[in-house]
């Protein structure tokens, strides 16, 4: 079968090139097939999504795009739906993550925007989210409005399911004309998504369109480049700064670099009841997309001095890798990965030789952990299910050891009592790490989270004021005015 | 068997070109059980995977040690403050340097001097020389610096000569040596870094200048460009050097070696890409799934382990960095196996050193 990738209004299959991509896994087969539009279409599209943001998506009320937008999420959140079937069957296939980890992902995933999590999105970011639909009070005095961009440009990145559909629906919450670049290694839910709103409301569908090209091809990205007003973008660094340098100056830019979480366990975690449970969740945050996710754990510090050891905890961890590896295998590596994560492991074994590291699992199982008992600075290890504990002797050395790479923190996964929970959040804040989660639920952030740490519709949108001043100058011109 | 022993052992299987596999197997066991008693943390790598000279009876069951281990651990038989050379890599991590001990170098010299001659001399004695690379006076540490002084010494004429050293690269005696063997008639070879080629071939283009050397006149490069120069296809760089020096690709022959390692492995000239590499009767090659360390079937793509018999104070079974394919006569090499990128929104490794580096 193929399955036709993307959102095009207003553009025919038939006027479109495709290009045909074959992707395999779990024994099946799936040709997706991926417009390359040209330089004139290209062009087209941006203008005819800005002018029909600003025809009609703009002069909505906010509610009506929440309301689609809650009547889309509701029909891929139903299992019985064709399009969520189609989902389950391809996105294993595409992805090579395992069917109960997309479906279980999908449905936690999507959960957060339904309507009552839209409006908390909405009011996270709003004190009066009624200023992008008019002008309302400010509270300093005069008026406020704000409005989001005429054409803002997605470039997402990465094979995690339906990732992009967080900021998609941003940007129309804040009524942006929204063209989205699909990623490669997961090309389909934006544009299914699109579609889906296309059904539920046609003139918000006429807003939007999911496009992709080939990462890199300058001829193929330049006019979109060019007609967005906002960019936002995913990827690793380098990939990041070629972008940039080929936006006009005038051009927001909102780069999402790559990630590294870890997660911290207090010795009051660790007693023989609560340390195998902290170490099921765990391995879940490990395990679920294969750390692939910015919020993915790649190392945990656990403390000394709890009645489980350090030691003791990585046998735990161990343990509920091997019992998740049943139930999720993990999927087929390249031979990059394979390579990755070999290396990594390899470098550990030989660690071990001189008794410095204490390696869990053999070689060929699809998880690795590794336990160390000096303190070392977080590093990243070889992905898709390998671990590395690091034993600390208090809390508080955690913040110094991750401090040095700023650039690439975001969440923590923090398990400790109240007290030093906010002690130890207090400090890991001042050396960037923006979101702090429970372990178990590291890939899971809630709606209206401040994805690295960012507000994710203000820093889209623009605001203009009407100063108190000129309310009152216009009083003087009044025809009532005495 | 004591170290003499050992040495006496591996020269005179290397003398041996018509040694059966059963006679390398053997050898190949005798050396591991050298290396299990005399090198430390092998022993302990050995140990650790079940690998014993009592359970290993082939010799693809001799455990083979990551490259990267050669920066951490001192692999070597003997003290190493006793070994007379030591080798260093010219690629590092983090400030490290992998070594390889050496407390004589006898058995290295027969190694390289015996398929050296055999592979790029090809019956010939003696050949002129250029070579474009610093001289082993210059770098004591570099395995290829010992490598292309010992050729020179070995197998050129007196005449030969090195153009790269403490100024860099003599240019204008290179081309006059270059113009002499062209006009001359004897056959001649250019030796050195791949990368060394580089501004060579960009200085002739400048100069719009070409050479057709003599009939017979062979090129050898290795170890690719190491961002040392700009990085050049395998065909363009081969087209290029066949356009510049008036060599045919088939007589521009592409050395493969490394510091880890005690012999070399060469193609029989680069008339297409990728060629096929072989290495001498004391060395055996495998490609290998690099997390389970079997055997992949031949004409699967892999990561090479190399037995290097000759390796002897250090360790014989190497598995490296670098892709590969086991195909009939030998092997393809397919570049490195770098650790990929995260498919997701997570940082790898490769990134996250790139920016601790910057």
């Amino acid at each position: 079968m193929i399955a036709h990738a993307g959102h095009l209004p207003g553009l025919s299959r038939e006027a479109v090139r495709w290009r045909e991509v074959a992707h395999g896994a779990w024994g099946e087969r799936v040709v997706l097939a991926l417009p390359e539009l040209d330089a004139a279409q290209a062009a087209a599209l941006c203008e005819q999504v800005r002018e029909n943001a600003r025809g009609r998506l703009k002069q909505m009320p906010v509610a009506r795009i929440v309301d689609a937008v809650d009547a889309a999420v509701a029909r891929l959140l139903d299992r019985d739906h064709p399009l969520r079937r189609k989902a389950e069957h391809l996105l294993p296939i595409v992805t090579g993550y395992d069917r109960e980890s997309v479906r279980l992902g999908l449905t936690g995933y999507l959960r957060t925007f339904r309507r009552p999590q839209l409006l908390r999105f909405l009011a996270e970011d709003f004190a009066n989210p009624a200023m992008l639909d008019g002008f309302q009070p400010a509270a300093k005095g005069g008026l406020l409005r704000a409005q989001g961009p005429n054409l803002l440009l997605h470039i997402w990145a990465g094979n995690v399911p339906a990732l992009s559909l967080w900021s998609l629906i941003c940007g129309l919450l804040v009524k942006a004309g929204s063209i989205g670049k699909l990623a490669s290694a997961e090309p389909l839910t934006a544009g299914w998504f699109a579609g889906l709103l296309a059904g539920i409301d046609p003139e918000i569908g006429e807003c939007l369109a999911v496009v992709w090209w080939k990462g890199g091809n300058a001829a193929a990205e330049a006019p979109f480049l060019q007609a967005a007003d906002t960019v936002m973008a995913y990827g690793g660094n380098e990939t990041l700064a070629a972008l940039r340098a080929k936006l006009p100056v005038t051009t927001r830019f909102l780069p999402h670099g790559h990630r590294i979480g870890f997660g911290v366990v207090a010795r009051e975690a660790l007693d023989s009841r609560k340390a195998p449970a902290l170490a099921r969740l765990a391995a879940h945050d490990v395990a679920r997309y294969e750390q692939q996710g910015c919020y993915s754990p790649q190392m945990l510090f656990v403390e000394r001095g709890g009645r489980v050891a350090p030691a003791e905890f990585a046998g735990y961890l161990a343990r509920e890798l091997a019992a998740l590896a049943h139930r999720h295998p993990r999927r087929a590596l390249s031979p990059g990965e394979a390579a990755a994560v070999a290396g990594w492991r390899g470098a550990q074994e030989l660690r071990g030789l001189e008794g410095a590291a204490e390696l869990f699992g053999e070689p060929a199982d699809p998880w690795s952990v590794v336990h160390v008992e000096a303190a070392e600075a977080l590093s990243p290890t070889g992905l898709n299910r390998t671990l590395k504990l690091v034993a600390v002797d208090d809390l508080a050395a955690v913040p110094a050891l991750v401090g040095p790479y700023r650039a690439f923190l975001q969440t923590a996964g923090v398990a400790a009592a109240p007290e030093r929970l906010l002690r130890l959040a207090e400090r890991l804040a001042a050396v960037g790490v923006s979101r702090i989660a429970p372990l178990g639920r590291m890939t899971a952030p809630e709606p209206g989270w401040h994805h690295d740490g960012r507000f994710s519709l203000l820093d889209l949108v623009t605001l203009t004021e009407i100063e108190p001043g000129a309310e009152a100058a216009a009083e003087g011109f009044a025809s009532y005015a005495d | 068997m004591t170290q003499a022993e050992i040495i006496e052992a591996l020269l005179a299987f290397i003398a041996r070109p018509d040694a059966s596999e059963a006679e390398f197997e053997a050898m190949a066991l005798q050396v591991f059980a050298y290396q299990f008693r005399n090198n430390e943390p092998y022993r302990r790598f050995a140990l650790q995977r079940g690998r014993t000279p009592l359970a290993v009876r082939r010799w693809r069951d001799i455990p083979a040690v990551p490259i990267t281990a050669f920066k951490g651990l001192t692999l070597s038989c003997c003290p190493p403050e006793a070994a007379s050379h030591v080798f260093m890599t010219s690629g590092t991590t983090q400030g490290v340097r992998g070594r390889s001990y050496h407390p004589t170098l006898a058995v290295w010299q027969r190694s390289m001097l015996d398929n050296f001659r055999a592979r790029f001399m090809r019956g010939r004695a003696r050949i002129r020389m250029g070579i474009l690379f610093p001289d082993d006076r210059e770098l004591p540490n570099s395995s290829l610096a010992h490598y292309l002084s010992l050729a020179r010494r070995a197998c050129g004429t007196p005449d030969s000569q090195g153009f790269i050293g403490a100024d860099g690269l003599d240019l204008d005696g290179l081309l006059a040596a270059l113009a002499q063997a062209e006009a001359g008639g004897e056959p001649y070879a250019l030796l050195g870094a791949s990368y060394s080629f580089v501004p060579v071939l960009d200085a002739l283009a400048a100069q719009g200048r070409r050479f057709a050397l003599p009939e017979g006149s062979l090129i050898l490069d290795t170890g690719g460009f190491k961002g040392q120069s700009r990085e050049l296809a395998p065909d363009a760089f081969y087209d290029a050097l066949s356009a510049a020096f008036g060599v045919p690709r088939a007589s521009c022959i592409n050395m493969y070696g490394m510091t880890e390692l005690s012999s070399q492995f060469y193609d029989d000239g680069n008339a297409v890409c990728p060629s096929v590499k072989s290495g001498p009767h004391w060395v055996r090659s495998r490609v290998v799934d690099p997390l389970t360390g079997a055997d992949l079937r031949d004409g699967e793509r892999g990561v090479l382990v190399h037995h290097d018999l000759a390796h002897f104070n250090c360790v014989s079974a190497i598995l490296t960095e670098d892709a590969g394919e086991i195909v009939p006569g030998g092997f393809l090499l397919l570049g490195r196996v770098d650790g990929e990128a995260s498919k997701g929104c997570s940082v790898a490794v490769a990134e996250f050193l790139a920016a601790a580096r910057s």
